[in-house]
């Protein structure tokens, strides 16, 4: 890293207009102290800045940068501070600038509209123009807006409908619900379980008189072979009524 | 002295002057070349270097823009820009230092990824470019560029400052940085 070779390509591009260096000579001497007008500007305007910088250096060497090591999250924390800082800074000044612009415009614009014959000026045909298009411009902003209030319009329709089938479909499944748990409760229910009961006891009352009956006849001797009715009323011995459920 | 200060010498009239730090003897050549025949209104000077320090026997007029040029295709320019950096004042970063990038063209050849050289400017929050410079039109237009920066951070632009500048070009390069 030692070896060093700076060369200095020391092409003075003297772009100097008027620094004194030989200019052509013929016809060109009268733009010179133009030029030279021009140089002395041009130079104090860069003194103007580079006292700008230099100062502001100074100032910024002044100011105490604080002694302990911070980690390096908190300077990169209080670095984009700064950087805000100095963003809020330039956005404030820039508006400023604007605001005076603005309003030098509009002075010399109401000194100039004073001066002019208001019907034939190439500014008044500019003006009219500006509001022509001005007024289509508001025109389709107002039709967009019409067309946008339709729109939402169909949305909200949608939406509604669709609400409503939502309640609907809800609707029929509780009524559904309902219906099975109906009937669930109904084969519990104590009436039910009443009803039973009695049939049975009714049953169990029909197979002791057949069964009274049929020993009746088993007991008389009578040939119940014989009688159709009496042959069924024994053989219904084998029939088990109790079994109705 | 060895290591590079801002401002400590006071200007020349009407001059700028830059340096350009970087292990391609050619490319810089050429480059200055092309600063050189740029239409500017104030006098321009072109220092080409390898590396810093510079020796402290010449005399030479304030630095204004420091360069460093990268060329993606050899690791050994990257690493004598980074031992270079170590020989510059912290106050050059306020807008005074700028890092080239040159080669990203032919990505074949590119030993060094992109991405790194980003980190590294993105570590001296200075503006990077990349450009080939092999190719004349874009050196031609990377030439102007330079001149341009070159005059701001000289001061020849009244009510644009180096660090103005800065803060400029930064705000559009950090978002995609963030995703680094």
């Amino acid at each position: 890293m030692e070896t060093q070779s700076e060369e200095q390509a020391a092409a003075e591009a003297a772009d100097s207009r008027g620094e004194g260096e030989p200019l052509q000579v013929a016809g060109a001497q009268a733009a010179r102290p133009e030029d030279r007008m021009a140089l002395l500007l041009r130079v104090r305007a860069q003194t103007k800045q580079q006292l700008l910088e230099y100062k502001s250096m100074v100032d910024a060497n002044e100011e105490k940068t604080p002694e302990q090591i911070m980690q390096e999250k908190q300077i990169e924390v209080k670095i984009e501070e700064l950087e805000k800082e100095i963003e809020e800074a330039k956005i404030a000044f820039e508006m400023k600038k604007l605001a005076l612009d603005r309003m030098q415009l509009s002075s010399a614009l109401k000194k100039h509209v004073e001066k002019i014959n208001t019907k034939t000026s190439v500014l008044m045909d500019n003006m009219k123009q500006i509001l022509s298009l001005n007024k289509s411009v508001m025109k389709s902003q107002q039709e967009t807006r019409d067309l946008e209030d339709k729109l939402l319009d169909v949305r909200k329709k949608r939406l509604q409908l669709k609400q409503a089938s939502e309640r609907k479909l809800l609707e029929i499944q509780t009524e559904k619900n309902k219906q099975k748990d109906d009937l669930g409760s109904m084969e519990n229910s104590g009436k039910i379980k009443t009803i039973q009961q009695n049939l049975e006891m009714e049953i169990q009352i029909t197979t002791v008189i057949q069964h009274v009956f049929q020993n009746l006849i088993l007991g008389s001797k009578a040939n119940w072979a014989e009688d159709s009715a009496l042959k069924e009323t024994v053989l219904q011995l084998e029939k088990n009524l109790t079994m109705i459920q | 002295m060895s290591v590079l200060r801002p401002l400590d010498k006071l200007p020349g009239l009407n001059t700028a002057t830059i340096l350009l730090v970087g292990t391609e003897d050619v490319l810089l050549q050429q480059l200055a070349e092309a600063m050189l025949k740029e239409d500017c209104t104030s006098e321009l000077k072109v220092h080409l270097a390898k590396s810093l320090p510079l020796p402290s026997n010449v005399n030479r007029p304030r630095i204004d823009l420091i360069v460093f040029v990268v060329n993606l295709h050899s690791k050994h320019s990257l690493r004598n820009v980074e031992e270079s950096l170590h020989h510059v004042d912290a106050a050059f970063f306020l807008g005074k230092v700028s890092f080239l990038a040159t080669g990203a063209g032919r990505e074949s050849h590119c030993s060094i990824h992109r991405n790194t050289v980003m980190k590294l400017a993105h570590t001296y929050r200075s503006p990077l470019l990349f450009c080939d410079l092999e190719i004349e039109d874009f050196r031609a237009t990377m030439a102007q560029r330079l001149v341009r920066m070159l005059q701001i951070c000289a001061g020849h632009v009244p009510s644009v400052s180096a660090l103005n500048l800065l803060s400029l070009l930064q705000n559009s390069e950090n978002p995609s940085l963030e995703d680094l």
